[in-house]
């Protein structure tokens, strides 16, 4: 009985992901093999085109100009999640509630208004420029955007709490009794961390990776905005296709190989030990 | 609850019957083009409900038209090369001018142009021209061309369009070069100049580029002429400067998408924004180079005495268009890729 219930519940949810995940990316990976004809169009033959072209220098740049920001980006999410999760773990269950509430609240706002936000706050004569200024603590006024700064301060503020999200839930799940006994035996607190802490979140840490560094290669509105639209990522260059160079086959051949490095990232965390359910326990 | 199902039921029923109406128009249009105070006044006048939306770029445009079913949209405004484009993949409707009063207000130079030689699919509606806009508050030296943007002095201090077509086609014409070139030595050589040019560069930007000079985030900012007058209008102190070479100029249409459900209120609307006290009222709003004979003769100083807004008419002489270039585009494509 609980069988089959699970099942018809389970349909409403497997259906959607068919029709509206499924289908369009079987349409996206038929369309990577065909060649554009320029008007926008495509026509019916098949080519590898699209994917040797993939292998230009030009474009190899454009993936590791994509990959160096997504990696420096989730480091910092990292290197700020471990410390406010840790923070939030030891308050009484109101205030953690109050604390996790506060980290989804900026959501509530759509994130392209948030960025112009940080346009206000980042920009030569903008807020943290003048308060700086008047206070003298600066001469002149300092680069916070229209650079690889901005788009890395907007890619950390938008991104943090996919980071903070798993990552809280699996330390919240941590059995304080292990941390005590790792106490009673004198172990400092940064061997409590890297022994204890880590190897127990790791699903949960790995589960932010994946949502912070995927996303990072393709939000293209965040390096336009706060990077002043020099530096090419992924997601310009597919958007690009789709909207400029009228090569939709070459863009979905793009998004095709981004799809790859997604599920070797997967892979890489598989064979170390991990578990695919724990990626879905948030 | 059931309260608000009902509720929401209604309110389908409601924009159920809405779009079911005869009476409608349904416009597609670049963000930021018509105020909407004409729309308003066109409704009041005529009854017909127009349904407007926007787009950024031609390619956005040309993804809607070819992605959404027959019939959703009525009436669209393609610049010139987009126009050639949609001739020949058939998405336009041929346009009766006999069924438009006001058509003879058009300005002769900009009609039978080469996109659409006998205005059989296309009607001009507002141009737009490059221009160099200056704070002169900062920047003192003389600035008369492209290459003098070159200049080291100018480090991180230009604003540039985020338009792969008008930059590259820039540094085309900076070199010497027709702005469509596709030769790919002369591409290798615009390739080197936009380098060079970048480290002068602080933000690409289509969107709102006279922002930049307005908020003085930079000093120097290559744009469209409407940008750059509305810029002049928060700071007197800026100059425009018509660039040596010959520069940029883009016409955008009125046309009928094929399959179109309200031609009759398509025509209705075009003659409307054809009479010349409308078109006065959407370009001191948004100042691009008016095509309108009659409205010319009725426009106030604000426009003609600014210099972004009232364009000279060999200026616009002289300006290249952006062709259709065909499979080329992709060197476009990963030239703007390098210099990114």
């Amino acid at each position: 009985m609980n069988r089959i219930f699970k099942r018809l519940a389970s349909l409403p949810i497997s259906f959607y992901c068919l029709l509206l995940i499924l289908l369009p990316l079987v349409y996206i990976f038929f369309l990577s093999f065909l060649k554009s004809d320029s008007y926008g169009g495509f026509t019916y033959v098949f080519t590898l085109q699209n994917y040797l072209k993939l292998f230009d220098v030009v474009y190899l740049k454009v993936f590791a100009q994509s990959f160096f920001i997504a990696f420096i980006t989730t480091v910092i999410c990292i290197l700020i999640s471990y410390p406010f999760c840790l923070f939030v773990n030891e308050k009484s269950k109101m205030v953690q509630s109050i604390l996790m509430t506060l980290v989804i609240l900026p959501f509530l706002t759509n994130s392209l208004i948030r960025t112009y936000g940080w346009m206000v706050l980042l920009r030569k004569e903008g807020i943290i420029n003048t308060i700086l200024l008047n206070f003298h603590i600066i001469k002149e006024p300092l680069s916070l955007m229209y650079n690889n700064l901005g788009i890395i301060i907007g890619m950390v503020y938008t991104l943090l709490p996919f980071m903070i999200l798993p990552l809280y839930s699996s330390i919240s799940k941590i059995d304080p009794r292990y941390i005590e006994a790792a106490k009673d035996l004198g172990a400092s607190k940064l061997t409590i961390f890297f022994k204890i802490i880590v190897p127990l979140t790791v699903s949960g840490l790995f589960n932010g990776v994946l949502m912070v560094f995927i996303p990072c290669i393709g939000y293209f509105f965040i390096s336009d905005l706060l990077g002043g639209g020099k530096l090419m990522l992924l997601g310009n260059l597919i958007k690009n296709q789709f909207l400029t160079a009228r090569d939709w086959p070459f863009g979905a051949a793009i998004s095709i190989a981004l799809l790859l490095v997604t599920y070797l990232l997967v892979r890489i965390y598989r064979k170390s030990g991990g578990e695919m359910d724990d990626l879905g326990g948030l | 609850m059931k309260k608000i199902v009902c509720l929401l039921l209604l309110l389908f029923l409601v924009t159920g019957c809405s779009s079911n109406n005869e009476n409608v128009l349904n416009v597609l249009n670049w963000s930021s083009y018509i105020p909407d105070e004409v729309i308003r006044a066109f409704e009041e006048e005529t009854g017909i409900i127009v349904n407007y939306s926007t787009y950024s770029s031609n390619e956005e445009l040309l993804a809607k038209i070819s992605s959404a079913k027959t019939g959703t949209y009525d009436l669209i405004f393609p610049s010139d090369y987009m126009v050639e484009l949609m001739i020949k993949r058939d998405l336009l409707e041929k346009m009766d001018t006999s069924l438009l009063e006001n058509v003879s207000n058009l300005k002769e130079e900009y009609l039978g142009l080469e996109f659409d030689v006998n205005n059989e699919y296309s009607l001009p509606f507002l141009a737009t021209t490059i221009v160099i806009a200056v704070n002169r508050d900062h920047v003192t030296d003389p600035i008369s061309s492209y290459n003098d943007l070159l200049n080291e002095k100018f480090k991180n201090n230009i604003v540039l369009l985020d338009d792969q077509r008008i930059v590259i086609g820039m540094a085309n014409q900076a070199l010497g070069y027709s702005m469509n070139d596709v030769n790919a030595t002369h591409l290798d050589n615009a390739r080197d100049w936009l380098l060079t040019l970048k480290k002068n560069v602080k933000a690409f930007d289509s969107d709102s580029p006279k922002t930049f000079l307005i908020t003085n985030e930079v000093d120097i900012g290559v744009m469209w002429n409407a940008e750059a007058a509305l810029a002049l209008q928060s700071n007197p102190n800026i100059e425009i400067i018509y660039p040596l070479e010959n520069g940029a100029l883009s016409l955008d249409n009125y046309a009928i998408v094929k399959g179109s459900k309200n031609t009759e209120n398509a025509y209705k609307f075009i003659d409307y924004l054809l009479r010349a006290d409308v078109m006065k009222t959407i370009i001191e709003e948004y100042p691009y180079i008016n095509v309108n004979m009659e409205t010319e003769k009725i426009l106030d100083s604000s426009y003609l005495e600014n210099p972004a807004a009232n364009i000279p008419e060999e200026i616009i002489a002289k300006n290249e268009m952006v062709e259709n270039i065909g499979s080329d585009i992709s060197k476009y494509d990963r030239l703007w890729a390098e210099i990114k």
